[in-house]
């Protein structure tokens, strides 16, 4: 548990307006000032729109309409395919430029991130600085955002929904009566349409009627997610800003120096068995499966080569993680002796959000897992998603392992070294 | 050798033949086209060994005439160079000639070429295929059959079997399938045959071979006929003959595999689907596998949906037009389920489930010469 900080904290969330439009516009002046929507089909009737600007937002264009209603609504509208690769470009600009005032900044996706300014590079007020902040952002990026400044992440979240476009709102606990309860339920951060459902049920319709609850019952209703959304309710939620938060798991990998080079073709498989092992065991850990594999060789003249292999069923398995960083060692060995060996699972996604196509051949294999796979969905459908899950480690889940494992700790897989492990 | 011809009749004769002809090929002879004059007409090859393409222009046809044939012999010109050059002539007419050592002038109005040709005789002979047993089946028929399945074929190496649309003719019926393991398309059709006996079990028709057939192939009633060999099928239409190998081994028996049993059962309007799964998708795509998941609601509509955790999360509702069975939670890839819905050709089609982890079945709501089958999609 982080030590909590006596002092209140200032929390911001920066969150662009209509961002893709925006960056559009941003990379060409002519579009400025007109009605503009962002859609995944152009041509063809049925495309949607993504986003559109407030110009086309004013004359009713909105979001998941078809490009043909929209332009019903709206004849002069510019409709334009997305492109993601400028988005992030802007994204990146964007993040860089907040950095400037605080390290703590958490994105949440490509167009909004939170930043904790409790201590900050700055010598002005927090609200001088989220002005600040939103001009620089409009003057140098041309990227118009709206802020919100609150005490912690959900009523910060809250606030800068409240003015859009370009606004900054500061929202302080003891103003929760006026300015957060009367809102309807569906407009709290983390009420999606089924938890929205439950909560008419119970007679809830806008965040004061759940902030008046007792909490058991909308525990009872709810269970712990009911618990959650009470606290924030109540503008009660310490979640800290965390940087790492995005860039957690994009790639797990694990590697090892060896004693003696390596000449020997089955010497290495030894070392990529164990190495495919203590990769498993940290995938579990991290709840995380990988659709690639990458193979770093480091030869005594360190000189290093690193080859990867991409799939599309994800693997977590050290069988299936062996044997694919034995083919790359085999393919591109050139028999040099090798210092170091290295496998990294470069593309991972959470277990819960991976899929797996099943195959024609072999899928009655995976038939067993039916019935558990029913139950499941049983039990998540009466209790909410996520009750449970197939598969959860338990702590310390070392049954694979053998002997050699064991000693292993933490602290010295996350240095990505361990000579003591191996065996010769 | 030398013969004039209508530019329009040449130009397409070319792009007919060209459809076999590749850049990349072992045999330097077959990146040309063969030329061959005779009395009765222009007879053009192109092969890459694996397709070959004959394309005969008559001397008259119709009380039209083609072409003139003043010397008969033969050529191999580029293909490359002879393909781009005939349509970009500025005459109506063409006129080629054979000179001494493979020279070979192409004139039309005011523009001459003079091409280095290659010896006719280093053209590998096409394959001799017997006539003893063929098929005949109406050209729209055929080209139908192949949209309806070639699309499901493997683009993938590792089962080189599954890169080929497998054929089985029994009792004068044809049933077509292909699978990449992912899905299965397959259409059954009536066949005409010279004897009742027509069998052949194990044929597999490259993917490739067949969508270039395609490609070359009228819309029209006109029969093809078709013959199988032990290694190579002839498709036979007007004044073209299309030459393919076959591939090797046995395919797999797909018939035990496909569920005959259902728990639930929907039919849907295949635009409405189409549209919504196509909508779903474009979030879906940002996401890895373009998977979208479909879930039965009480009030007989079905929902799809797709969270891609970066982009965002997409609802749709589409009504079914009726019913029946167990509620039911399934996820599948948006991609195969649309390339499924768009050749069904029909206004309803019917979904029957047997279960999430269990490969799902569509055929139109009249008849059931297609069958359209896909595997689901697990969470991990």
């Amino acid at each position: 548990m982080l030590k909590k900080t006596k002092t209140a904290r200032i929390i911001f969330h920066v969150d662009m307006n209509s961002f893709y439009a925006s960056v559009e516009c941003s990379i060409n002046p002519d579009l400025r000032g007109k009605p503009l929507a962002i859609a995944g089909n152009v041509e063809e009737r049925r495309g949607i729109v993504v986003t559109s600007s407030y110009e086309a937002r004013a004359q009713g264009v909105h979001t998941t309409m078809t490009v043909w209603e929209a332009k019903q609504k709206c004849p002069g509208l510019i409709v334009m395919p997305p492109s993601f690769e400028r988005y992030r470009t802007a994204s990146r600009k964007m993040f860089n430029l907040l950095s400037e005032y605080t390290d703590l900044i958490e994105p949440i996706s490509i167009d909004e991130g939170y930043m904790d300014v409790t201590e900050r590079y700055s010598d002005h007020s927090p609200i001088e600085m989220a002005e600040e902040i939103q001009n620089r952002l409009m003057n140098e990026l041309h990227l118009p955002c709206s802020i919100g400044i609150a005490p912690n992440k959900f009523l910060a979240k809250m606030a800068s929904d409240m003015k859009k476009p370009l606004g900054i709102t500061i929202l302080r606990k003891r103003e929760l009566p006026g300015k957060l309860w009367p809102l309807p339920i569906e407009e709290m951060h983390g009420v999606g349409k089924k938890t929205m459902e439950k909560f008419h049920k119970m007679n809830i319709y806008t965040i004061g009627d759940l902030a008046s609850r007792d909490l058991q019952e909308v525990k009872l209703h709810l269970g712990k997610n009911g618990e959650k959304l009470w606290n924030r309710s109540k503008g009660i939620d310490d979640r800290p800003v965390d940087p790492e938060a995005s860039n957690e798991f994009k790639s797990v990998g694990t590697s090892t120096t060896l004693p003696e080079d390596i000449v020997q073709i089955d010497e290495a498989a030894n070392v990529l068995k164990e190495l495919s092992q203590s990769l498993e065991q940290r995938l579990k850990r991290k709840k995380v499966v990988t659709t690639s594999v990458q193979l770093t060789i480091r030869y005594a003249d360190r000189k290093t080569i690193t080859r990867s292999q991409t799939f599309s069923n994800p693997i977590q398995q050290k069988e299936e993680l062996f044997k694919i960083s034995n083919n790359l060692f085999k393919e591109h060995w050139d028999e040099r002796p090798v210092r170091l060996l290295g496998i990294t699972a470069t593309q991972v996604i959470d277990k819960s959000n991976a899929t797996r196509q099943l195959d024609l051949f072999s899928y009655k294999e995976h038939t067993k897992d039916e019935q558990l796979f029913e139950t499941l969905e049983r039990i998540n459908r009466r209790y909410g998603e996520q009750s449970i899950q197939k598969g959860i480690e338990k702590k310390g889940d070392v049954s694979h392992g053998n002997e050699n494992e064991t000693g292993r700790n933490e602290e010295v897989d996350r240095e990505g070294i361990n000579r003591q492990g191996r065996k010769r | 050798m030398k013969f004039i011809m209508n530019r329009d009749q040449l130009v397409d004769s070319v792009q007919d033949v060209m459809k076999a002809v590749s850049t990349r090929t072992t045999i330097p002879i077959l990146t040309g086209i063969k030329i061959e004059t005779h009395e009765d007409g222009v007879t053009l090859t192109g092969s890459d060994s694996d397709i070959s393409i004959e394309r005969f222009i008559p001397v008259e046809e119709d009380g039209y005439e083609h072409v003139e044939v003043e010397k008969s012999g033969s050529i191999v010109l580029q293909a490359r160079f002879f393909s781009e050059i005939v349509k970009k002539l500025p005459g109506s007419k063409v006129e080629v000639e054979v000179f001494e050592r493979f020279g070979t002038r192409i004139r039309s109005g005011s523009s001459e070429f003079n091409l280095n040709g290659l010896d006719p005789q280093e053209y590998p002979r096409l394959p001799e295929v017997q006539e003893n047993d063929k098929f005949s089946i109406q050209a729209d028929l055929l080209k139908t059959l192949i949209r309806q399945t070639v699309f499901a074929v493997s683009t993938s190496e590792t089962r080189p079997i599954l890169t080929g649309v497998n054929w089985h003719i029994l009792e004068g019926e044809l049933n077509c399938v292909a699978t990449d393991s992912h899905r299965l398309a397959s259409r059954v059709a009536a066949v005409e045959s010279t004897t009742d006996e027509l069998e052949h079990p194990n044929v597999v028709i490259p993917g490739k071979s067949l969508t270039e057939l395609s490609k070359i192939l009228d819309d029209s009633s006109a029969l093809v006929d078709i013959v199988i060999t032990e290694s190579q099928v002839l498709f036979k239409a007007k004044n073209i003959l299309f030459f393919s190998r076959l591939l090797d081994g046995n395919y797999p028996d797909t018939s035990k595999l496909i569920p005959s049993d259902s728990k639930t059962e929907m039919v849907i309007s295949t635009k409405e689907f189409l549209q919504a799964i196509d909508r779903a998708s474009l979030l879906a795509k940002e996401g890895r596998n373009n998977v979208v998941k479909l879930s039965t609601m009480e009030n007989g509509q079905v929902e799809i949906s797709s969270n891609s955790p970066e982009v965002g999360k997409v609802f749709e509702h589409v009504s079914t037009e009726s019913f029946e069975g167990d509620e039911l939670k399934i996820s599948f890839s948006a991609k195969y389920m649309m390339d499924a819905l768009k050749v069904m050709d029909c206004s309803e089609v019917l979904i029957r489930f047997t279960g999430a982890m269990r490969p799902f079945v569509l055929t139109p709501l009249d008849g059931n010469t297609i069958k359209q089958l896909i595997l689901p999609v697990r969470t991990y």
